[in-house]
């Protein structure tokens, strides 16, 4: 066993079964991970057509043009209204809230990142769905999901433009910038790669989102509408929950290629998170 | 920490007197991006406010019943009349106890736990020191993806796979060989149920723990290891005794953040737990039933009560795992705060 | 940098502005509820768009009680139901209930050696099985009325909808109908109080029936007609029930054909009514209407106008009333009677 750090390490009976048992563990948990992965690409690319891309959801099969439309156009909105109030709440968090208030902003975020989806999605529901009369709507959907990716962009945020170096800013200060001139030709220029991270996480976790948005986007079988209210939207993670379901094979079809799909998305923003994190690293090198 | 920070707005009025007289765009810049900052926590204060003041009838309806009953049944919809307590009344026979979904909450996140943080530790010791510097980066982009995979692909893989797999082979083979043990005997039961739930949820907060633990022991461990090695432990006991307890405080945070995870989990969940109402699991493998996972299946079924009171109990349902996870949450946070201190990190 | 950004928030709101503002193509309505109808809504707006296109018709499968609250609430247009609203629902919100076809439901069961018989079953024998009272398949009761059949001394495992369902409903109403003391324990509804029985098992809509009966020997279940098919392939049996004149029928189209005749002339003219447990020596005791739940003020002209023609071409026999759509769910036309009582009330719609 090829100890990658540490230098010598004395060989025990007891250490050597040990780090026996943890790389045993890792090939299990691996393997399983593996797995799960091989099961969705292997289910899912043989049902990857090309008219999926073209057509609409019709009756027990069709393509899944609207949910991904939907998909996309959810997380866009989440997005402008989470990159608004979130970048708004980093700024006023680093730039000029006095200490307790920081702290407490940051408390927050941490409690609103942990409020489980299907309550928030419940709440919305019954406030804006029902009592509000805003029906299944892309307004409904979008603000259940930019409640959920509020506290990731926050936190990179808050995070980015912490590690501003102070002399930049000082020195820019001191030639009389202003301090809205701080903040957009310093601070986001400098925090940006930490911002674009925290961003590519929330579409992660907004385009894999199911529970908040069943009873607040609702779901159909056309392009969204782009009207705000009274119209619901499809989104990718309901053809899977839902067309598993049904009795006919081209439906489970549908739900595969839906999950391989996700997976793809969850993939691509993963790597393009990584590459900005690389190249923030190499930057500040 | 905090009282260092070089805040714009002080410094322009320290250093430079031009500044004063642009204060005006200051003020807009200060006063939008503090209402930004108010929207946190007017979501928090505006779901718990609605919540709770539309789960109401609810609470005095149901009162302590809420918590000990675990009959949950929203009466009869075709009867006749209604049924009234606390000035608030529901169908005739209905009974809305939690206890059964509060248990199964509680039960699946805690073995979810007692499941996933051992392997969890395991797996990122082993991914910071065994494994090939070659193979490393691949084991690492599969935990990270398998972090950001939706709920709902593992509840379909749990669907397709995991749940037959329990039923027709896991199941049987452990309650016949295995059955004198207390909760492993009994029905095999269909696959759907605890360990089902806590076998998919293990899977989808183990990849965020071991990213959450290798980073903690990555940042700290070096020197410690280094420094016990040459004092003579074995490598494991360098590792479990000196480098451990001094990420103890982040692995703490990591698990108490994974298990707020468990609990609030729904899709997942509701795809692979037996949806059991009115009844504990006899077994490990019995159907059990999650706080998020009724309020996804009984929706439907409240939503024909003409009194509404199943809906607002549903709120109820609603309320109380928003504070179980608040709370969670709170000690995580203070968990992580502190030993961001003691293990000398930013706060 | 500000100015891009500004632009940005700029084209974002403008965006979202005209999106807003922006006047739908055509109209468009929405369907939603039971999961039973979801598959027949399915292939029926398929083919109906073919001929229509400047309508758009989404359909969603979220169960029974949210289609009706859906309809009432005006966010979806039809509501679609297994079971007719109840009284004290009516006289919040008073609503059409509109027939558009005829379901039953199976009762399953999966005893290894067996499925390839049917067995004969009946109310009080399968009240007995959910209540507990009866535990094993050789128990006396059903072995009285499947003489010649050896049954196993194997313990029995009841599966009930863990969901609310509109399955649970009609089936739960066979028992209470037949059953004078299920009537008076349980009852009937979406979701009802199941007894608590040791080796009782919840699952999840109909594929989680399917498949927890599949893989649960000495199981029984009660699964939606639509369903048959997975049934089949699971080679799952299914029973012979017990009708109102004593004798034993098994669910084809004929014997739901007799139940539903049966009880058309007493089909009253809002066509709430139960078809479950119906009268005639060849009539399937467990059938229904699905219904299309509808709000007979329709506020926008446009939608009102669309709604009543796909209603009335749903139950057309030249439209969603042939056999190429009910056949693939195992549904029955609507009898003739049902058809006029059913357009009557499309009438209504305004």
């Amino acid at each position: 066993m090829a100890l990658a750090r540490g230098g010598v390490a004395p060989k025990t009976w007891a250490s050597r079964s040990w780090w026996t048992l943890s790389v045993a563990c890792l090939i299990a948990v691996i393997g399983l991970l593996f797995s799960i992965f091989a099961f969705v690409i292997s289910r899912g690319f043989p049902a990857l057509k090309p008219q999926l891309f073209t057509t609409v959801t019709q009756g027990t099969a069709g393509g899944l043009l609207n949910a991904i439309a939907g998909t996309f156009l959810l997380v866009a909105i989440g997005l402008a209204l989470v990159i608004v109030v979130g970048l708004g709440t980093a700024i006023w968090t680093v730039e000029f809230a006095p200490p307790w208030a920081k702290r407490v902003i940051r408390f927050m975020i941490d409690v609103l990142a942990g409020v489980p989806s299907i309550v928030v999605g419940y709440f919305l529901y019954v406030a804006l769905v029902e009592e509000a009369g805003w029906g299944f709507s892309l307004l409904a959907g979008a603000l259940a999901l930019a409640i959920f990716m509020l506290p990731y962009v926050v936190r990179a945020a808050d995070v980015a433009f912490s590690n501003v170096p102070r002399a930049l800013r000082e020195g820019a200060v001191a030639l009389g910038a202003r301090p809205a001139m701080v903040i957009f030709s310093i601070d986001f220029p400098w925090a940006l790669p930490g911002i674009l991270t925290g961003l590519l996480v929330a579409t992660g976790i907004g385009l894999g989102e199911t529970a908040p948005l069943i009873y607040t986007a609702g779901w159909s079988n056309y392009l969204p509408s782009l009207a705000p209210t009274h119209s619901p939207v499809g989104y990718l993670t309901y053809v899977v929950w839902t067309y598993i379901s049904q009795p006919f094979p081209e439906s489970h079809q549908l739900a595969y290629a839906a999950a391989a799909l996700l997976m793809i998305f969850v993939f691509v923003t993963n790597l393009l998170a990584r590459s900005f994190v690389e190249y923030k690293t190499n930057r500040s090198r | 920490m905090a009282s260092m920070d070089i805040r714009v707005g002080d410094t322009a009025r320290a250093v430079s007197p031009a500044a004063l007289q642009r204060t005006g765009s200051q003020t807009i810049l200060t006063v939008l991006t503090g209402l930004a900052a108010l929207a946190s926590f007017a979501i928090i204060f505006l779901i718990l406010f609605f919540l709770v003041a539309y789960a109401y009838p609810a609470i005095r309806f149901n009162g302590l019943g809420f918590f000990t009953s675990m009959i949950w049944n929203i009466g009869n919809q075709y009867g006749s009349g209604t049924i009234s307590r606390a000035g608030f009344s529901a169908q005739p026979g209905a009974s809305f106890g939690a206890l059964v979904f509060i248990f199964g909450t509680v039960v699946t996140a805690a073995l979810t736990m007692v499941v996933a943080v051992p392997l969890s530790l395991m797996v990122a010791l082993s991914l910071v020191y065994t494994v090939p510097r070659r193979i490393r980066p691949i084991a690492n982009a599969l935990v990270e993806l398998m972090a950001g995979v939706p709920s709902v692909v593992y509840g379909l893989w749990g669907m397709v796979v995991l749940v037959p797999w329990i039923g027709t082979k896991l199941a049987p083979w452990v309650t016949t060989h295995f059955g004198f043990i207390p909760f492993l005997g009994g029905s095999a039961g269909s696959g759907n149920g605890l360990a089902a739930s806590v076998f998919i949820l293990a899977l989808m907060v183990i990849p965020i723990m071991v990213a959450t633990t290798r980073d903690v022991i990555l940042a700290q461990s070096n020197s410690l290891f280094e420094a016990s090695m040459a004092l003579g432990s074995t490598s494991w006991q360098a590792m479990t005794r000196a480098v451990l307890p001094s990420v103890r405080g982040g692995v703490v945070a990591s698990v108490l953040l994974a298990f707020g995870r468990a609990l609030g989990e729904t899709m997942a969940v509701l795809m692979v737990c037996g949806a059991a109402i009115n009844s504990f699991p006899q077994n490990v493998f019995g159907p059990v039933n999650t706080i998020a996972a009724v309020i996804v299946s009984q929706l439907e079924s409240a939503l024909t009560d003409a009194s509404g009171m199943a809906q607002r109990s549903l709120a109820e349902l609603a309320c109380s795992l928003f504070l179980i996870t608040l709370i969670i949450n709170v000690v995580a946070r203070g968990i992580m705060r502190g030993a961001d201190r003691r293990e000398g990190r930013a706060a | 940098m500000r100015k891009t950004l500004a632009l940005a928030f700029a084209a974002l709101l403008a965006a979202g502005l005209l999106g807003g503002g922006k006047a739908l193509a055509g109209t468009s309505l929405l369907e939603t509820g039971s999961t039973l109808v979801y598959p027949l809504m399915n292939l029926w707006v398929a083919d109906y768009q073919r001929a229509h296109g400047d309508v758009q018709i989404t359909t969603q499968g979220t169960g029974s009680g949210t289609g009706i609250s859906q309809a009432i609430s005006g966010v979806a247009q039809i509501g679609a139901s297994d079971a007719y609203m109840a009284d004290a629902q009516m006289k919040n919100s008073p609503m059409l209930n509109i027939p558009l076809a005829i379901s039953a439901q199976q009762i399953n069961y999966n005893i290894p050696g067996l499925n390839a018989k049917h067995l004969n079953l009946s109310g009080p024998v399968l009240a007995g099985i959910y209540s507990g009272a009866i535990k094993f398949w050789d128990d006396k009761q059903i072995a009285e009325m499947n003489k010649g059949v050896k049954l196993p001394h194997n313990q029995i495992v009841p599966i009930h909808r863990a969901d609310g369902s509109g399955d649970t409903f009609i089936f739960s109403q066979y028992l209470s109908f037949s059953t004078p003391s299920w009537s008076h324990g349980p009852g009937y509804g979406t979701t009802i109080s199941w007894p608590s029985v040791s080796t009782a098992v919840g699952a999840t809509g109909n594929p989680g029936m399917v498949q927890t009966c599949q893989n649960t020997p000495n199981s029984i279940a009660y699964i939606g007609v639509s369903f048959l098919d997975e049934t089949n392939k699971a080679h799952l049996g299914y029973a012979a029930l017990k009708n109102r004149s004593g004798r034993f029928v098994l669910p084809t189209a004929s014997t739901i054909h007799a139940a539903a005749s049966s009880l058309t002339s007493k089909t009253p003219s809002d066509e709430r009514i139960s078809l479950i447990f119906a009268p005639g020596a060849e009539s399937y005791p467990i059938i229904n209407y699905e219904y299309a739940i509808v709000n007979p003020q329709q506020g926008d002209a446009a939608k009102g106008a669309e709604l009543k023609k796909f209603l009335t071409w749903a139950l057309a026999s030249n439209g969603g009333q042939q056999a190429k759509f009910l056949n693939a769910v195992h549904f029955l036309p609507l009898p003739e009677k049902i058809v006029k009582l059913s357009k009557a009330q499309i009438a209504k719609i305004k």
